[in-house]
């Protein structure tokens, strides 16, 4: 979700070498503009962007104005201009850099190796720490996105479908499948999903780990029954008291 | 009130002078612009209606609007409840004539889907498009989500093994229903919606029977 965030191991390191290796030239000597204006232009577009999170949060997208992501973000009009046609496609910007970091960090813990229940737990352990972690990026991806219209309404739906490809697996290797209809993973991810956006606007965007256990019961019950949803819940439940 | 209206035509109070006591008219008045207001609003989105808008639609004046409500976001967010209010009426009383809670659990949102999709853009506006009204406006959609649980929590009492289901489960097959409905007018389905139900209906049995016991009951349903 962060735009500032690595997409995977190894290259990531690299590129932030690379980074810090040009911040720490900062001191660049006079006439290396070419060098410079880009590593601006990357931090303005990175502040623009935050700023756009920050103020959706407060107002909700439709009524924010271009005026007020510059405000906060400490960057002129013309500076946003360069950068974004309009606040429609700073939010698309936005939305790209956001699911490409959530799908990023998906699939660094997916393995079609781990037994399909482990992956989904940990897979959801990672989206809602992610969530938590950059609460206006939430807001702004699962609540002002689906609602925006255009381009952002599909990038959103997009990174749905990723995520309920992920879960559908589990129709490979369920204990009873009969009579599943099979919009039995999409129900999940919704039910999932209801249950974030909820404590997202009751202010709780830091608790959303906390709701593992209930998440990992909903979104495998379909697929594995009761008594094994029950016993994941309980084993998300452990999960989250070893690493919390 | 023995007055005679026309099928579908809303009773109005008579213009110009009259002795009707003044709260009676004005309940009138807010009543009318509740409904205009959903209306418009489904027609041209919350950012672009104006409160002209919604006075033209009502047939009040700008003064009786400000008398009522203190800008257009206010008259907003009391349209959005008064029509939640109406759902959940309607449900509750399909709800209710029925016994066993898988039962109930039909009957409920097969009144919920006819009802969508009788009014294909006011669904929309109640459940997708009021994301895009404001934070205020987000909280009310989801107490509306909320005030659904109470139909899925009684799935504790009756299931077997509902004692052990996490408590938010009933928040979650709400959320399900909802997501499932919202997925369907995204699409553009509103006249399709009918034929969701034993979807929803699996949907609301599965966190409290699990998949078997709910396909069955869902089976039943269809056969």
């Amino acid at each position: 979700m962060p735009p500032t965030a690595s997409q995977n191991g190894a290259k990531s390191k690299a590129h932030k070498d690379d980074l810090d290796g040009l911040i720490e030239k900062e001191q660049l000597p006079s006439g290396r503009e070419d060098l410079v204006e880009p590593l601006v232009a990357h931090s303005q577009r990175e502040r623009i962007l935050n700023a756009m999170a920050e103020a959706c949060a407060k107002k909700g997208f439709g009524a924010t104005t271009i005026a007020d992501i510059c405000e906060v973000a400490g960057v002129s009009r013309a500076t946003f201009y360069e950068l974004f046609r309009d606040k429609e496609d700073c939010l698309q910007a936005s939305m790209e850099l956001s699911l490409a970091d959530a799908m990023g960090r998906i699939v660094e813990v997916y393995s079609p190796d781990k037994p399909w229940a482990t992956m989904v737990r940990d897979a959801t352990a990672t989206f809602l720490d992610l969530l938590a972690s950059r609460p206006d990026f939430a807001r702004m991806a699962l609540i002002e996105a689906p609602a925006a219209g255009g381009r952002s309404v599909e990038m959103y739906a997009s990174g749905k479908r990723v995520l309920q490809a992920l879960l559908d697996r589990g129709r490979s290797d369920p204990i009873e499948e009969q009579g599943i209809p099979s919009s039995a993973g999409r129900g999940a991810l919704a039910a999932a999903e209801s249950l974030i956006v909820g404590q997202i606007l009751a202010g709780n965007t830091e608790r959303l780990p906390e709701l593992l256990p209930d998440i990992v019961y909903i979104v495998t019950i379909p697929y594995l029954g009761q008594d094994e949803a029950l016993r994941q819940s309980r084993e998300a439940e452990k999960s989250l008291h070893r690493n919390g | 009130m023995a007055r005679a209206t026309k099928e579908g035509e809303r009773w109005k109070p008579p213009r110009g002078r009259h002795k009707l006591p003044p709260e009676v008219v004005s309940r009138s008045q807010r009543e009318r612009l509740l409904e205009a207001t959903m209306r418009v609003v489904a027609e041209k989105g919350y950012g672009a209606t104006t409160v002209t808008d919604l006075t033209r639609k009502a047939g009040i004046s700008r003064t009786t609007f400000y008398e009522l409500f203190e800008d257009k976001e206010a008259c907003f967010l009391a349209a959005y409840d008064n029509a939640v209010d109406g759902l959940v009426r309607q449900i509750n009383v399909a709800y209710e004539a029925e016994e066993r809670w898988p039962d109930r659990a039909r009957a409920g949102l097969a009144t919920l889907l006819a009802a969508l999709a009788a009014d294909p853009e006011l669904a929309r506006l109640a459940l997708v498009d009021v994301a895009a009204a404001g934070p205020a406006a987000q909280r009310r959609f989801r107490a509306a989500v909320q005030r659904l649980t109470p139909f899925f929590d009684e799935g504790r009492d009756f299931a077997p093994g509902g004692r052990g289901v996490p408590a938010n489960a009933s928040r979650m097959a709400a959320g399900a229903v909802v997501g499932l409905i919202s997925d369907e007018l995204v699409e553009g389905r509103a006249d399709e919606l009918p034929s969701l139900l034993s979807d929803l209906l699996f949907a609301t049995l599965v966190p409290y029977l699990g998949p078997d016991a709910a396909a069955r009951e869902v089976g039943e349903v269809t056969r």
